[in-house]
């Protein structure tokens, strides 16, 4: 016997399973759906393995010291490589292709001959980094980068001391 | 209710304390020697990377519990996943502000330094993290998998955090939890530094609620959803 209990159908006081009209829109494939699903996961994976190569190869050694590199200029012939040392109180010199100066690390100084614009914060004394290569005994760079410290200092020591500072 | 004013005003105290922080950040505190301007970018990305760590590390908490089967509760595994999608955005801003305040800085937008290299794939592990919580329907399976995926993101934290030790980096070293943990800056731009971190882990409190509160109602409504399914094709006597 066959009767409608709140649109379902019950035959004989057991439940049924209900087969409703098929929708308009055919369900997804499992292959489809795998794809979907899997597919933001291997986006990451490509990502990861391509930060993972370039970081892995360019990070370990980020660069040499202006000591490290002069001690293996042999080596690193006419390569191109990262350079780190501090710029040389009064060896900076503009030309008309960009900047010349020297960079000491320890007692080590080298000179540096940049083509391009030195970023903002370009100055003696600071710590740079460059990337170039040797030629001869002169450092060929087209890039200058500027590492600063983690110490922030006021350009008005005056006004914190006045204000409760702890300079 | 009670405890949802509670959370409108922590929401409403983040974003006053964060509105104070820019104001002594941009006109109070004074420039820098070396920086100049610049510095002022100090009072929002460590504050923002800070986060970063904290959300991750609330992420591996929960996961833990989750795994551990004395506290497994499936509420552990909607607090990671929230937690980890701040930290996802955190991250993402901790990339931009660093990379907009490398540019006049260091004279590059990017670079493949240690800190940098390791902060990308941070952000990569955790991307990945939320890609593998919809990779799969199944509630427990996902909440399991998901949960040792956290763990094993988390490793790289403290990478981050050392790599400026660890290898040479054009990044500067870490300017509040360095080794001997004094910060090296100045008198007010300390205070300034100290209310940002104060003011985004408020922040960061407030939207961890709103996120769960959110996934829990999410969960709920999937849970009536497939009720309301069965009851369509099911008969009951």
């Amino acid at each position: 016997m066959k009767e409608m209990v709140a649109g379902a159908e019950v035959v004989g006081g057991h439940a049924q399973w209900k087969e409703l009209p098929p929708t308009r829109r055919r369900p997804p494939s499992r292959m489809r759906r795998r794809i979907v699903t899997l597919l933001p996961v291997a986006i990451v994976v490509v990502a990861l393995v391509a930060v993972l190569y370039k970081g892995l190869s360019s990070a370990l050694v980020y660069f040499y010291t202006a000591q490290q590199a002069v001690a293996m200029r042999s080596t690193l012939g006419s390569s191109t490589f990262r350079m780190e040392g501090v710029v040389v109180p009064g060896t900076i010199v503009s030309t008309v292709n960009g900047v010349n100066f020297s960079i000491r690390f320890n007692h080590t100084v080298v000179q540096v001959i940049e083509v391009g614009s030195p970023p903002q914060l370009f100055q003696p004394k600071i710590p740079v980094v460059v990337v170039g290569h040797f030629a001869g005994k002169r450092f060929f760079s087209d890039q200058i980068m500027v590492k600063h410290s983690a110490n922030y200092v006021a350009a008005h020591p005056g006004r914190i001391s006045h204000a409760g500072g702890t300079s | 209710m009670k405890s949802d004013r509670a959370v409108q005003g922590l929401g409403l105290v983040a974003v006053l304390a964060i509105v104070a922080t820019y104001i002594l950040g941009l006109w109070i505190t004074p420039p820098a020697a070396v920086m100049g301007n610049l510095v002022r970018l100090l009072y929002i990305h460590p504050p923002v990377a800070w986060v970063a760590y904290l959300a991750y590390g609330v992420t591996s908490v929960a996961s833990i519990l989750y795994l551990w089967k004395r506290t497994r509760d499936p509420r552990w595994d909607l607090i990671a996943a929230s937690s980890a999608e701040i930290g996802v955005v955190f991250t993402a801003l901790t990339l931009l502000t660093g990379s907009i305040w490398g540019r006049p800085t260091w004279g590059v937008w990017w670079t493949w330094d240690a800190r940098l290299t390791t902060t990308a794939l941070l952000f990569l592990l955790y991307v990945g993290y939320l890609a593998l919580r919809r990779a799969t329907p199944d509630v427990t399976q996902r909440s399991k998998r998901s949960a040792v995926a956290a763990l094993i993101a988390f490793i790289d934290v403290p990478i981050v955090h050392q790599s400026v030790v660890w290898w040479k980096t054009l990044h500067q070293s870490a300017t509040v939890f360095n080794a001997s943990l004094s910060p090296k800056v100045h008198g007010e731009m300390a205070w300034t530094l100290l209310l940002g971190f104060i003011a985004f882990s408020l922040a960061y409190v407030w939207m961890l609620i709103r996120r769960y509160q959110i996934a829990v109602l999410i969960s709920k409504r999937q849970e009536i959803l497939l009720q309301g399914a069965l009851d369509e094709r099911m008969s009951t006597v």
